[in-house]
C-alpha cells in the first residue's frame, strides 16, 4: 500500500446499513489518521453511534468498506476489534458493576494475566499509566462516572489499542474531571494511539479535535480540519436540511394559560418551571439526556418528585401517580412503545380501550359492542394498518403499534397530550396524520406537549419551544423569530438565552 | 418453498399448544378402552366429586399467575383454614366457623400481597420466595392449633351438618360440591372476561408498566388476585375437611403444585397476562381424569406423581417456546 | 457526622452483614441459656447435620452467581441417595460404581436442567422446581415410600468413618469441596466467568466468554454435587429415604440469599453460601436444643426466609426510587 494509505489508521467507505424501515448509514465515508485526535458531531439519529457500533462489531454493515491499520475487515465481533487494537467506549459503559476495577479490565482474560494478583499488578500498571489513583479493587458500582471512564480507558490500553472511539466521554463530568480527561487524551495522542471523540459539546471539539467528520440524517456532510470551521459553519451543517411541505400550518388559536409547572425536581431535574397555554403546542428540545422525558413523567406522576407544584386552569392540582394525572387531564404517549406502551401479547382493540374502561364499562361491566366501537373508530381514523382489531399487536408494525397507542389517550380525551417521541418509526404519510391530530387537539382548546429530536418536526409545529440542558430549562423561543441554528446552541448549553 | 414453512409452522404449533391435551385424551381413549369400569355411573359420580378442593385453589391461582405472579402459600393457608374452621365449630357454631374460615384465607392473602407491595417486589421470583415463606408460617400455625394432631368431626358436640352437606350431599345427580364449583367457576369467568377488575388483572400480567401509566390500579389487582387466591383456597379446604370430615394441619401439602400443574396444563401461561378460568377447568378436568385413569389401570400413585412433574417441565418448556 | 448519616452508615452495615450478626446474635443468646449447645458434641453434630446442605449450597451458588437458580436439587438429593444403595444393595454392585451411577444421574439432570434455562431460555426457577417435583415422585416411587435400607458397612463409613480421628469423613468431603469451590470462584477463568454473566450477560458476551458453556456448566456441577450430597446423606443416615427433597431445594436458594449472594446475580461466593446455610443450621440447633416444638421451628423458618427476601426486595426498591 502507498505511503498515504499507512498514514491512516481508519478508513471508511461507502458504508451502508439499514433496519426495518430506516435507512440509519448511507455511504458514508472518511478516514482518520494516526494520532489525531478526530471529532465526530452529529444530532441524534445522524448515523454516529450505528457507525460506531459498526466498527466495534456489534451490528454488521450491509455494505462497504473498513480498512483498520492497513487491513480490511469485513467483519468483526467486539472481541475480535478489541484484539486488533479498535477500543471504544461506549457512554452507557461497558462495565460490570459487580465486579472490580482490575477484573473489568482483563474480563475474560483472567488466566492470561496470571490469575488475581496478576490482573490487579497488571491493572494497576496501566492506571498509573494514565495518573490515576483508582484502587485495582474497588467494585465498580462504587466508582464516580469520570472514574469508571478511566478504567474503561485502561480497558483498551490494555489490548495495545491503537484507536479509541470515546462516544460523548464528558456527558456526566464535572469541568475538573474533564480536565484530567484532556490531559489523558493529548498523552494517548503523544503515544501515537489516535482517538475518535463524539460529543455534542462543541467547546471539546475545537479544544481537542484536530479533524472533524459532520454527519447528518445517515449521511457524512462533510470532514475538515478543525482549523478550517467556525462554530456556526458546524452548526449549520449539522443542523441544515430543506424544509419539504411536510407539515401542516401552525395552529394559531393560543389562549390564557392553562398549565404552569414550578418547581419540578427530581434526581435529575434542577428546579423546572414553564407553562402552557390552550391551543398552543409546545415543544421540548434537548439532547438524549437532558431531562425532557424526565420531565414530562414528573409532570405525568410517573415518578417520585418532591416539593413542585402544579396549577390547571389556575387551580393547584395534585398529582402522585398516573391516575391523578389521567383524572386531571393528562394524556401520555411515552417514548418507548414496547416496553411501557403496549401489551404485545393483547389485541388491538384492547390496547385501545385500556385507558378507557370505565367508559366501555357504564355499570361496571364491561360491553363488547362499546369496545369495538371505540377500536374501530380510532383504526379508522389513523387509518392503522391491522388485518382485524383482534389482531395482536406485536404483528403490527412499529407505526402502526405507534397509531394504537395514539388512539388509546385520543379516546380519553385529554386537555394536555404529553408526545414523547410521537413520530418514531412512522412512514411520512402516517406522520402527516399525526400531525394533523396534534394541530386539532391544540384548536380545541387543548395543549400538546412534544419531544422529539427531530428538530424539524418541533420547530415547525411547536408554536413555542423549550430548549432542555443536563435537567435544566436553558431557553424558550418562538421557532418562527428564531433559526435552528440558535435553539440548537442554547440546546447544547450556550448562551442560555430566555427569549420568546 | 412458502408451503413447506407454513406446514412447518403449522405442525410446530399444534406440537405446542395441544400436545399435552392430546396426550391425555389418548390416556383415556385408552381407558376407555381397556377397563370397561371407566363408564360406570359410580366412576363418574367419584370423578366429579373430585372437582372439590383442588379445582377451587386451581382457580384461585389462575388469577394469580395471570397477574404475573404466583402463590406457593396455598398449602399452608389450606391447612390453615382447616383446623381454625373445624376448631370453632363446637366454641361459636358452624355457620360462624365457616365465615371466619373464609376470613382467615382472606386475610392471609391479603398479606401476601402487602408483603411483596410494601417490599416493592416486581418478580414472580420473588412473589415464590415470600409466598413460600408464607405458607411455611401459616402451616406452624396450623400444627400449633392442633398440636400436631388430627381433629375429627365425631369428636365434635355442635352441629356441622352444614359441612357433611358440603362434603357429600348430593342435589341429584350432582354433588353439592360440583355445585359450589361451578357456581365459582361462572362467576369468576364473569369477574375475569366482564369486570374491569377482571380486565385491569389480565392487563397487569401483560405488562405491568404499561397498565400503570395508563392510569390503571396495578396494586390494586395485585391485592385482589391474592385475596380471591386465599378466599377460594379457604373454599377449597372448607369443601376438603367436610368431605373426609378430618382436618389435619398437613391437609394442604401439595395443593400448590397440584394447582399449578392444572393452571398450566389448562394453557395459561406462566408468563401473564393470558389465560382464562375455563382454561384451568379443563387443565383440572384433564388431570382428575388422568388419575382417574391411571388409577384403574394399576399405576401406583408414586408414578402419577412422576408422570404429573414430568407433564409440568413439558408443559412449561413448550408454553415458553410459544411466540407471544 | 451528623446523626442522620451515621444511622445511615448503621443501617447499611447491618444490611450487608445480616447473616453474620444474625449467627452471632443467637451464638450469644445460646451462651446464657442453660443447654448443651457449646459441647464438643453438640458442635460436632451441627456440623455434620450442616455439612449435606452446605454442599447442595455450593452448587446452588454457582448457579445463582450465574444468573440462575436451581430448585431441582431436593429432587436430585433424594433420588441419587436411593439409587446408590439401591444399586449396592439389591444389585450388589461395587460401591465406587455405585456412587459414579449416582453422580452421572446428577450431572445429567443438570445438563437438562442447563438446556432447559440456557439453551431453551425458560425462567429457572419454575422449570426447575418442576424438575425437583418429578424427581421426589420418581423418589417415591423407586422407595414406595419407605426408607430403604443398607447392609453394607463399607458403605456407611464413607460419611460416619473418621480417617481424621475425631472428625466424620462427611464433614472433610464437604471442607474438601468448600477449598475447591472457592478456589474456583475466586482464582479461575471458569468462576471469574460466573460472575461476569451473572453481573451483565451481554458485557460478558462481548468480553469473549463463552457465556453459554459456563452458565450450562453451573447446573451440570449443581446436579452432581447434589447427587454427592444425596449419597452421603444415604451414607450418613444408612438409609435413602424420598421425604428430605421436599422444602430442602427452596430452603437452601433462600438460605444463601440470606448469606449475601443475591438473586441478582454476579455478587457473592462460597464463604456467604456458607455463612448464610449457618445461619439456618445453628438456628435449627439452637430451638432443637432449646426444645423449642416443632410448629415454632417451621414458624421462625419462615419467618426468616420473608424477612430476608422482604429485605432483599425493599433494598432495591430504595435504590430505584431516590429523588
Amino acid at each position: 500500500m502507498s505511503q498515504a494509505a499507512s498514514a491512516e489508521i481508519l478508513s471508511v467507505t461507502d458504508v451502508s446499513k439499514s433496519f426495518p424501515g430506516v435507512k440509519a448509514l448511507d455511504q458514508v465515508s472518511f478516514s482518520v489518521k494516526r494520532g489525531t485526535v478526530h471529532g465526530l458531531v452529529g444530532e441524534n439519529g445522524a448515523g454516529k453511534s450505528t457507525l460506531m457500533k459498526i466498527l466495534s462489531g456489534v451490528y454488521t454493515k450491509d455494505s462497504g468498506t473498513v480498512v483498520f491499520d492497513g487491513q480490511e475487515v469485513p467483519s468483526t465481533t467486539p472481541i475480535k476489534s478489541m484484539n486488533m487494537g479498535l477500543a471504544i467506549i461506549y457512554q452507557e459503559l461497558n462495565l460490570v458493576n459487580q465486579l472490580s476495577v482490575g477484573e473489568n479490565i482483563f474480563l475474560g482474560r483472567f488466566s492470561e494475566m496470571g490469575g488475581m494478583r496478576g490482573v490487579h499488578a497488571k491493572g494497576r500498571e496501566l492506571l498509573d499509566s494514565i495518573a490515576s489513583k483508582i484502587d485495582t479493587h474497588k467494585l465498580v458500582e462504587e466508582l464516580s462516572v469520570s472514574e469508571k471512564q478511566m478504567v474503561e480507558i485502561a480497558k483498551a490500553l490494555s489490548f495495545q489499542s491503537k484507536l479509541i472511539i470515546m462516544d460523548e466521554p464528558s456527558s456526566s463530568l464535572t469541568s475538573d474531571e474533564l480536565k484530567e480527561l484532556y490531559v489523558i487524551i493529548r498523552e494517548l495522542k503523544s503515544r501515537g494511539i489516535s482517538i475518535i471523540y463524539i460529543s455534542h459539546k462543541l467547546d471539546e471539539i475545537f479544544d481537542l479535535c484536530d479533524t472533524v467528520t459532520i454527519m447528518r440524517d445517515g449521511h457524512v456532510i462533510d470532514t475538515r480540519a478543525i482549523s478550517d470551521l467556525t462554530r456556526g459553519d458546524m452548526i449549520a451543517k449539522m443542523v441544515g436540511r430543506t424544509i419539504e411541505n411536510e407539515y401542516p400550518p401552525r395552529a394559531n388559536k393560543v389562549g390564557e394559560i392553562l398549565l404552569e409547572v414550578k418547581s419540578l425536581n427530581t434526581l435529575k431535574l434542577n428546579d423546572v418551571s414553564f407553562s402552557v397555554r390552550k391551543g398552543e403546542i409546545l415543544g421540548l428540545v434537548g439532547l438524549v439526556g437532558a431531562g425532557r422525558t424526565e420531565i414530562v413523567r414528573a409532570l405525568f406522576g410517573a415518578d417520585k418528585t418532591r416539593g413542585h407544584e402544579i396549577r390547571i386552569d389556575g387551580k393547584p392540582v395534585k398529582i402522585r401517580n398516573p391516575k391523578d394525572a389521567i383524572q386531571a387531564g393528562f394524556g401520555f404517549v411515552s417514548e418507548d412503545r414496547k416496553l411501557q406502551g403496549l401489551v404485545l401479547p393483547f389485541s388491538v382493540e384492547q390496547n385501545i380501550s385500556m385507558a378507557s374502561l370505565q367508559k366501555i364499562a357504564p355499570k361496571g361491566i364491561l360491553r363488547k359492542s362499546l369496545e369495538k366501537a371505540i377500536a374501530e373508530k380510532h383504526v379508522k381514523s389513523l387509518a392503522v394498518k391491522t388485518p382485524t382489531i383482534k389482531t395482536k399487536v406485536v404483528s403490527l408494525s412499529g407505526g402502526n403499534q405507534q397509531k394504537c397507542i395514539i388512539g388509546r389517550w385520543l379516546e380519553t380525551t385529554p386537555r394536555i397530550l404529553i408526545m414523547d417521541e410521537p413520530t418514531r418509526g412512522i412512514d411520512v404519510g402516517a406522520k402527516y396524520e399525526i400531525y394533523i391530530l396534534m394541530k386539532e387537539i391544540a384548536e380545541s382548546g387543548g395543549a400538546v406537549i412534544m419531544i422529539s429530536s427531530e428538530l424539524p418536526e418541533v420547530l415547525n409545529m411547536s408554536n413555542r419551544v423549550l430548549t432542555v440542558y443536563e435537567g435544566r430549562i436553558t431557553g424558550e423561543f418562538d421557532p418562527i423569530r428564531y433559526s435552528a441554528d440558535r435553539v440548537m446552541e442554547s440546546a447544547l448549553g450556550f448562551k442560555g438565552g430566555a427569549e420568546a | 418453498m412458502n408451503m413447506k414453512v407454513d406446514i412447518k409452522k403449522f405442525t410446530t404449533s399444534i406440537f405446542r399448544d395441544y400436545l399435552v391435551l392430546v396426550a391425555i385424551l389418548a390416556l383415556i381413549l385408552v381407558t376407555m378402552v381397556v377397563e370397561p369400569r371407566f363408564m360406570s355411573t359410580q366412576n363418574m359420580t367419584n370423578i366429579f366429586r373430585q372437582f372439590g378442593p383442588l379445582s377451587l385453589v386451581s382457580l384461585g391461582m389462575t388469577f394469580v399467575i395471570i397477574g404475573g405472579f404466583i402463590d406457593l402459600s396455598v398449602a399452608g393457608i389450606f391447612s390453615l383454614v382447616c383446623v381454625v374452621t373445624v376448631s370453632l365449630i363446637d366454641p361459636i357454631g358452624q355457620v360462624p366457623a365457616m365465615i371466619v374460615g373464609l376470613l382467615v384465607g382472606i386475610v392471609c392473602g391479603l398479606l401476601n400481597s402487602f408483603l411483596l407491595l410494601s417490599s416493592g417486589a416486581l418478580t414472580q421470583a420473588e412473589a415464590l420466595f415470600i409466598t413460600f415463606g408464607m405458607s411455611m408460617i401459616t402451616g406452624a400455625f396450623a400444627l400449633f392449633i392442633t398440636g400436631g394432631m388430627v381433629l375429627n368431626f365425631s369428636d365434635l358436640a355442635g352441629n356441622f351438618a352444614l359441612f357433611t352437606a358440603i362434603g357429600s350431599g348430593t342435589v341429584g345427580l350432582f354433588p353439592i360440591s360440583l355445585i359450589i364449583f361451578s357456581v365459582a367457576l361462572v362467576i369468576l369467568h364473569f369477574f375475569q372476561s366482564k369486570t374491569i377488575m377482571g380486565r385491569t388483572i389480565c392487563l397487569t400480567g401483560g405488562n405491568k408498566t404499561a397498565a400503570r401509566l395508563t392510569g390503571l390500579s396495578v396494586n390494586g389487582s395485585i391485592m385482589m388476585i391474592y385475596a380471591l387466591s386465599g378466599f377460594l383456597t379457604a373454599l377449597g379446604a372448607i369443601n376438603q375437611f367436610s368431605r373426609t370430615t378430618t382436618a389435619s394441619p398437613t391437609m394442604g401439602k401439595g395443593f400448590e403444585t397440584n394447582a399449578i400443574l392444572a393452571v398450566v396444563v389448562g394453557g395459561t401461561t406462566l408468563k401473564g397476562g393470558k389465560g382464562s378460568v375455563l382454561r384451568t377447568l379443563m387443565g383440572t378436568m384433564l388431570i382428575i381424569l388422568m388419575s382417574n385413569c391411571l388409577n384403574l389401570l394399576g399405576v401406583s400413585s408414586f408414578m402419577q406423581n412422576v408422570t404429573k412433574g414430568a407433564i409440568l417441565v413439558i408443559a412449561i418448556w413448550l408454553d415458553n417456546r410459544k411466540p407471544l | 457526622m451528623n446523626r442522620n448519616t451515621l444511622l445511615q452508615s448503621a443501617g447499611k452495615l447491618i444490611s450487608k452483614q445480616k447473616a453474620l450478626i444474625a449467627v452471632l446474635l443467637m451464638l450469644i443468646l445460646m451462651l446464657f441459656t442453660q443447654t448443651n449447645f457449646y459441647t464438643p458434641f453438640n458442635i460436632v453434630d451441627m456440623l455434620n447435620s450442616s455439612s449435606i446442605l452446605l454442599i447442595l449450597a455450593f452448587g446452588v451458588t454457582m448457579t445463582v452467581i450465574s444468573g440462575g437458580c436451581d430448585l431441582s436439587i431436593g429432587g436430585v438429593l433424594v433420588v441419587s441417595g436411593i439409587i446408590a444403595i439401591r444399586l449396592i444393595n439389591d444389585l450388589n454392585m461395587n460401591i465406587g460404581l455405585a456412587i459414579l451411577i449416582s453422580l452421572i444421574f446428577g450431572a445429567g439432570v443438570g445438563f437438562i436442567n442447563g438446556f432447559l434455562v440456557v439453551q431453551q431460555k425458560t425462567e429457572p426457577f419454575i422449570i426447575t422446581l418442576g424438575m425437583g417435583m418429578t424427581l421426589t415422585g420418581l423418589a417415591q416411587q423407586l422407595t414406595n415410600a419407605r426408607p430403604v435400607t443398607c447392609d453394607n458397612e463399607a458403605f456407611t463409613m464413607i460419611s460416619n468413618g473418621k480417617i481424621i480421628p475425631g472428625v466424620n469423613n462427611l464433614v472433610v468431603i464437604m471442607l474438601v469441596i468448600l477449598v475447591i469451590a472457592h478456589y474456583v470462584m475466586r482464582y479461575t477463568q471458569f468462576g471469574r466467568s460466573m460472575y461476569a454473566i451473572g453481573g451483565d450477560y451481554e458485557v460478558a458476551r462481548y468480553s469473549g466468554i463463552n457465556v453459554v458453556f459456563v452458565k450450562w456448566a453451573t447446573f451440570v456441577i449443581c446436579g452432581m454435587l447434589a447427587a454427592l450430597a444425596g449419597v452421603l446423606l444415604s451414607s450418613k443416615l444408612n438409609s435413602g429415604s424420598s421425604i428430605y427433597g421436599e422444602t430442602t431445594a427452596l430452603i437452601v436458594n433462600c438460605a444463601v440469599v440470606v448469606g449475601g449472594v443475591s438473586f441478582a446475580g454476579g455478587v457473592g461466593g462460597i464463604p456467604q453460601a456458607a455463612l448464610g446455610l449457618l445461619v439456618f443450621g445453628v438456628l435449627q440447633n439452637a430451638m432443637n436444643m432449646l426444645n423449642v416444638q416443632s410448629f415454632a421451628q417451621i414458624l421462625t423458618q419462615g419467618l426468616v426466609i420473608v424477612a430476608i427476601i422482604w429485605l432483599d426486595s425493599y433494598s432495591r426498591k430504595v435504590k430505584r426510587e431516590r429523588v
